[in-house]
């Protein structure tokens, strides 16, 4: 077993090892410091790992902060129009709409009312939150189980405690859908969004690195946000699975049976 | 279930959506006339009609229309070819398979904002810049997909594949992948929009032409009805782009939405 296992992992080392391979062999023939190869990344990495990490601090926060007010607004919001039928099919077009409106494309319009500060930001963060939040909540919500509601009405439930104890429960795997997706976004929408406002964090680190042709920095700072993103994408699967075990269960159960 | 059922659920649908642009528009007129924004900030219909109207005549907004839709297009085709081909591969090579996961995982969550300067060093201005970023990002949905539909093939299928004595490629070719065409088309359409944003993300940070760009300089130059104008045709190339996709998915895979798709 544990042979297999060490055998399994060296033949999944060839792809990786030959793309690195493929990128040094490239960066050699073009010779440039303007083309970097992944030893020269290696040794930025190295140098500059503090500020890296300081840096990419003040993006997380925004991102974070963002991403809590995208997910206390429109979670209810979600659930609510859910409930709302006529409201709802009102509104579904103009999600739909806003849904392809490219978070980035909202940043001037923020910019008139929010100037470029860390509110600004976090506006523009927490709209690329929302929409796949408030989708994912709404098409959940509004695609509820008859027999979920003729349970509610029987235990004589107020509209309120419907959507509590009723709603929200049987939507939360969509809604961890949305959640999922809504944190990507944020972290994606936090860093271009400091690029196009310029203040600090790791958008404008790696802008500086450019301006003084590092390219090698700037992409040992690329590094560090996909190593993040990649930590931040296993940490919400697994709180994910935790939570959501009975949703698992049966599904799996499914499949089997 | 019948395709008159059909029509006339996209038809209500349609209205639907009419009204509810309808009001919109006449929240938004009602705002702006109110005079509870500033007015300078939150321009009415008229104001934003007419910017539209200036920019499609003046020939500069169709310019970058052009441009921003031909790389979101390219770029996405390319990138839906190439992620189906990494599904494949990776379903016929375990050893790829292993190898490929780590790289998408760590590839993946890069944004493509923060490509954008040093791939403007590293390729220049031209279309290999746009190509490679849209690629980048918006390859993953489709192999994603792909990967899991192609292992999701019902054991029935194959088998009844192996009883007719199929080869490797005609197994691939007849079976696996209409199987799992559906699925990798759920995948096409998520990396549609994610790749109209990265083209708006690169032309708005290489400063150098489309739409992005466009917007960019327009709200630096504080031309309001302009900037809103120019947003309303980034939301309407998402349309475009969705219904374009929802056509050619009605095209492949026309079988397994008549069989599954419940209208009314």
């Amino acid at each position: 077993m544990k042979a297999g296992l060490g055998k399994g992992a060296a033949s999944g080392l060839i792809v990786p090892v030959a793309i690195l391979l493929a990128w040094q062999a490239l960066a050699w023939r073009a010779g440039t410091p303007l083309f970097p190869g992944p030893w020269q990344v290696a040794l930025s990495i190295w140098k500059l790992w503090p500020v890296i990490v300081g840096q990419i601090g003040y993006t997380l926060m925004r991102a974070f902060a963002g991403f809590v007010v995208a997910a206390v607004l429109m979670i209810p919001l979600g659930i609510l129009l859910g409930r709302l039928k006529t409201v709802g099919r009102l509104v579904e077009p103009m999600m739909d709409m806003l849904a392809t409106l490219p978070p980035p494309a909202v940043v001037p319009i923020v910019m008139l009312f929010a100037g470029t500060g860390d509110i600004a930001k976090i506006v523009i963060i927490a709209y690329a939150a929302a929409v796949p939040l408030i989708m994912n909540t709404y098409e959940a919500s509004k695609g509820l189980h008859v027999m979920a509601n003729q349970v509610a009405r029987s235990l004589r439930l107020t509209r309120l405690e419907t959507m509590l104890h009723i709603d929200l429960p049987a939507s939360l795997p969509m809604i961890a859908t949305g959640l999922r997706l809504a944190i990507a976004s944020a972290l994606l929408v936090s860093v271009t969004s400091e690029m196009l406002l310029a203040t600090n964090g790791i958008g404008v680190f790696i802008q500086r690195q450019q301006e003084n042709f590092q390219i090698a920095g700037g992409l040992a700072a690329i590094a560090f946000i996909s190593v993040i993103g990649l930590i931040i994408n296993n940490l919400v699967f697994q709180l994910e699975k935790r939570w959501l075990f009975w949703h698992y269960r049966s599904s799996e159960s499914h499949s089997d049976g | 279930m019948s395709a008159a059922s059909l029509t006339s659920f996209g038809a209500l649908h349609r209205l639907n959506a009419i009204v509810s642009f309808l009001l919109i528009a006449a929240a938004w007129q009602l705002v702006a006339v109110s005079g509870a924004v500033p007015a300078k900030y939150f321009p009415d219909i008229p104001a934003i009609a007419s910017a539209f109207w200036s920019m499609l005549t003046s020939g500069e907004l169709p310019g970058a229309e052009l441009r921003t839709l031909t790389r979101a297009l390219t770029g996405l085709a390319g990138a839906s070819i190439l992620g189906v081909g990494l599904a494949v591969l990776s379903d016929l090579s375990p050893v790829f398979r292993r190898g490929f996961a780590p790289v998408a995982a760590l590839i993946q969550p890069i944004p493509p904002a923060a490509l954008v300067p040093m791939a403007v060093f590293m390729l220049g201005l031209g279309p290999s810049l746009y190509a490679f970023i849209i690629i980048l990002v918006t390859v993953w949905p489709p192999y994603f997909n792909g990967v899991a539909a192609l292992a999701g093939v019902l054991g029935e299928q194959i088998r009844s594949g192996q009883m007719m004595a199929l080869g490797r490629w005609q197994m691939l070719w007849q079976i696996k992948l209409p199987a799992a065409l559906p699925e990798i088309f759920a995948g096409i359409r998520y990396a549609s929009t994610i790749s109209l944003i990265a083209v708006v993300v690169a032309e708005m940070l290489a400063g150098h032409d489309g739409l992005g760009f466009l917007l960019i300089r327009k709200a630096f130059a504080i031309r309001i009805p302009e900037v809103y104008a120019l947003m309303f045709v980034c939301a309407l190339n998402g349309i475009l782009m969705t219904a374009l996709i929802g056509l050619l998915r009605w095209q492949l895979t026309g079988w397994h939405m008549r069989m599954t798709e419940q209208p009314a």
